[in-house]
């Protein structure tokens, strides 16, 4: 279990970065805290012919407050985010999240980045980051863009990344005081990667109400407006106005037919909903 | 190779290491520092976790290369450390371990818990552990030895030191000095070519014993339903489905190797999902029913690069629809994939591949089906060809789509 022979660079630079990542010639694959790539890798199911560590590019750790939004560098770990080393405009919520992925040896080396580029349905940020609205910083050869998460994943392991393009940060919207937020995932172990997530933000404020069906097959289902999911206001009580039934058919739209999964999916939701609720 | 420069146990270290070493071998392997275990060698088990600037990680998936300029802690740097002296009696005296293999891992993630977690109970300890794993004891021994350092901590009034970390990034990244970017060389072509062997690879290779089917073992992990109509008699599909070329090339990413025959084809596919590229080489055997228009095809397939293998089952049947102007297809594939591949892969990410293979497959030999029978039927959504499953984001929504908008135009609504 060792992995095939790379070569490895640590640019000082993004123009560095971008210049070895442009490279057509080679097999060239980005590295961050390689908590992901580090079991492909072992199991040779990775082989690339360059390893770039991005780790040593200032701005990749860069951290960043402004009127509406904290922006975190791709390189902020798990970690980072648990310890509140990072500003927190979520009301706790990133900060849960983050103490829940994985184990903490890992949580010292994993990023938000790197999590969100590797794009397995079963983590956690890509789940979390659709529900607050969050967006991709992007970089290119073309200059820089946004997407917005819940775009961002495109399959198993693919996301809308152009050549030579990469995560710069993720921006994260400032939430109201008075935001709601749930976060449920199950999994068969702690740490282990979830078999379903339910994430939901209720700000009235800002006028957001979403809602997230993660650890699907493939991109989590969000509802950008998940008014249709409650009965009546949900202003009235989250968790007595919840309805399952376009739940059911959003799961059963994604080939989700599985009895067993279904209701797995619809639980993790639920409990989310119930934890928004609480006082 | 590449120099690094780190400190071990308050020694400096400088040494030439290939890049793909992982911490944990640099250690034991250069250093012979053994005391850092390796189990599952995926970030799984727990074993190889040690201190990289004060804080634990898994060092069996940090390379050491990465590591440039960090500070390297490993049990045996421990000895004199206070946490986890009184660890080591705690251990002893709570029987916190038989066999030894987890325990340095243990040590490390224990000495973390007491120093971040000084008001832990013994639900937040075992959450704390949940990522050393340990065969011998049940975790009893242990959790009670951690409990009891916290609790006598407690007693005494002693404070935990503050975190080590104060900037933000990958532990051990901190002080990495960037490398002098230009100075890739590009891979050697054979290298490259042996590494990646794509059509031009295949020609190289010399020619193989007949690949012989393996036979299905038990019940299938995966299993999958398709089922599709087109606008053909059943004869005439029935005739195309005994052209097993045509028919395995259908599946995306799949080519032949030699010629096939009426009963067995081997073919090589190449899946590619994200950074993940897998060429399964194999073979596949078929055995058709002309009296029911049904057909089974049992095959297996290896993938020389990552070690994995799959063996599996389609079976179909040809149903008459529209008083014998179309014909349904009815597919059922059943599979099961072993080593790497399936050892990494969580069920759900090897249904939704296969899903999408076989989504594509059904398109595929539909538009083969179309150009095979001369139609002049344009029919935009099952035209082009799909080489890759890649080869465009396919999208659980957009497939439906595709399939509901497919199913119109065949309907003529």
């Amino acid at each position: 279990m060792k992995p095939s022979a790379f070569d490895y660079e640590r640019p000082a630079d993004l123009d560095g970065l971008i210049a070895l990542t442009r490279r057509e010639d080679l097999f060239v694959k980005m590295l961050a805290g390689g908590q992901s790539l580090g079991p492909m890798l072992n199991l040779r199911l990775v082989q690339p012919d360059l390893l770039v560590d991005i780790t040593a590019i200032p701005e990749l750790k860069r951290v960043e407050e402004t009127a509406d939004a904290v922006i975190l560098g791709a390189c902020v770990t798990h970690a980072d985010i648990e310890d509140g080393r990072v500003p927190d405009a979520t009301g706790g919520a990133l900060p849960r999240v983050a103490c829940g992925i994985a184990y903490r040896a890992v949580r010292n080396r994993g990023t938000i980045g790197g999590s969100l580029v590797h794009a397995d349905p079963a983590a956690d940020w890509i789940s979390c980051l659709a529900a607050i609205d969050a967006e991709a910083m992007i970089l290119g050869p073309s200059g820089r863009r946004a997407i917005p998460i819940d775009e961002f994943m495109t399959g198993v392991f693919q996301v809308a990344l152009e050549p030579g393009e990469l995560v710069e940060a993720v921006r994260i919207p400032r939430l109201s005081l008075g935001a709601r937020w749930g976060f449920h995932k199950i999994s068969r172990k702690t740490g282990e990667m979830a078999q379903a997530i339910g994430a939901i933000l209720h700000d009235p404020a800002r006028d957001v109400l979403r809602a997230v069906i993660g650890a699907t097959e493939s991109v989590p289902i969000v509802f950008s407006g998940a008014a249709p999911l409650f009965s009546g206001s949900p202003g009235s009580g989250l968790a007595k106005a919840f309805d399952a039934s376009a739940a059911v058919r959003a799961l059963e739209d994604s080939g989700i037919t599985d009895a067993v999964d279904r209701q797995l999916h619809l639980v993790a939701l639920k409990r989310a909903i119930d934890q928004a609720a609480r006082p | 190779m590449k120099r690094i420069n780190i400190t071990v146990n308050g020694k400096a270290v400088s040494a030439s290491v290939e890049p793909r070493m992982q911490l944990a071998d640099f250690l034991r392997e250069s250093l012979n520092l053994t005391g850092t275990h390796l189990g599952c060698e995926h970030g799984v088990c727990g074993a190889c976790t040690l201190l990289v600037d004060g804080t634990p990680i898994r060092s069996c998936i940090t390379l050491a290369v990465a590591c440039e300029g960090a500070r390297v802690t490993t049990v045996e740097g421990l000895d004199e450390d206070l946490i986890a002296g009184e660890l080591r009696a705690a251990f002893s005296r709570e029987h916190a371990l038989q066999c030894g293999y987890c325990t340095p891992g243990m040590l490390i993630s224990a000495r973390d818990t007491v120093m971040r977690m000084p008001d832990a109970n013994e639900r937040d300890i075992r959450v704390a552990m949940s990522g050393n794993l340990c065969r011998c004891t049940g975790y009893v021994g242990i959790v009670r030895a951690i409990q009891s350092v916290i609790t006598e901590r407690k007693a005494k009034g002693l404070s935990s030191p503050p975190s080590p970390r104060a900037e933000f990034g990958p532990a051990g990244s901190g002080r990495a000095r960037p490398t002098a970017v230009g100075a890739v060389a590009a891979a050697p072509a054979a290298a490259r070519a042996a590494r990646r062997p794509g059509p031009a690879g295949a020609a190289d290779r010399a020619p193989e014993a007949r690949r012989v089917a393996e036979p299905g073992v038990g019940k299938p992990q995966t299993t999958l339903h398709e089922s599709f109509t087109v606008d053909y008699p059943r004869a005439k599909v029935w005739a195309f489905f005994g052209r097993l070329g045509d028919v395995a090339t259908c599946l995306p990413g799949t080519s032949l190797l030699g010629t096939p025959t009426d009963e067995h084809v081997e073919t090589r596919i190449r899946i590619k999902v994200g950074p993940i590229v897998s060429e399964f080489d194999g073979a596949a055997d078929v055995v058709r029913d002309a009296s029911s228009f049904s057909g089974v095809i049992r095959g297996s397939a290896h993938d020389a690069r990552s070690r994995s293998a799959t063996r599996g089952e389609i079976q179909y049947v040809l149903i008459e629809d529209e008083n014998g102007a179309a014909t349904r297809v009815e597919v059922d594939v059943g599979f099961t994939l072993t080593g790497p591949l399936a050892q990494f892969s969580r069920s759900s990410i090897v249904h939704d591949i296969a899903w999408r293979m076989t989504d594509a497959f059904a398109r595929n030999l539909r538009a083969r089906l179309n150009r095979g029978n001369g139609s002049a039927r344009a029919d935009s959504t099952a035209g082009a060809s799909i080489s890759e499953i890649n080869a465009a984001p396919l999208i659980l929504s957009v497939i439906w789509n595709r399939i509901k908008t497919f199913f119109r135009s065949l309907l003529g609504r």
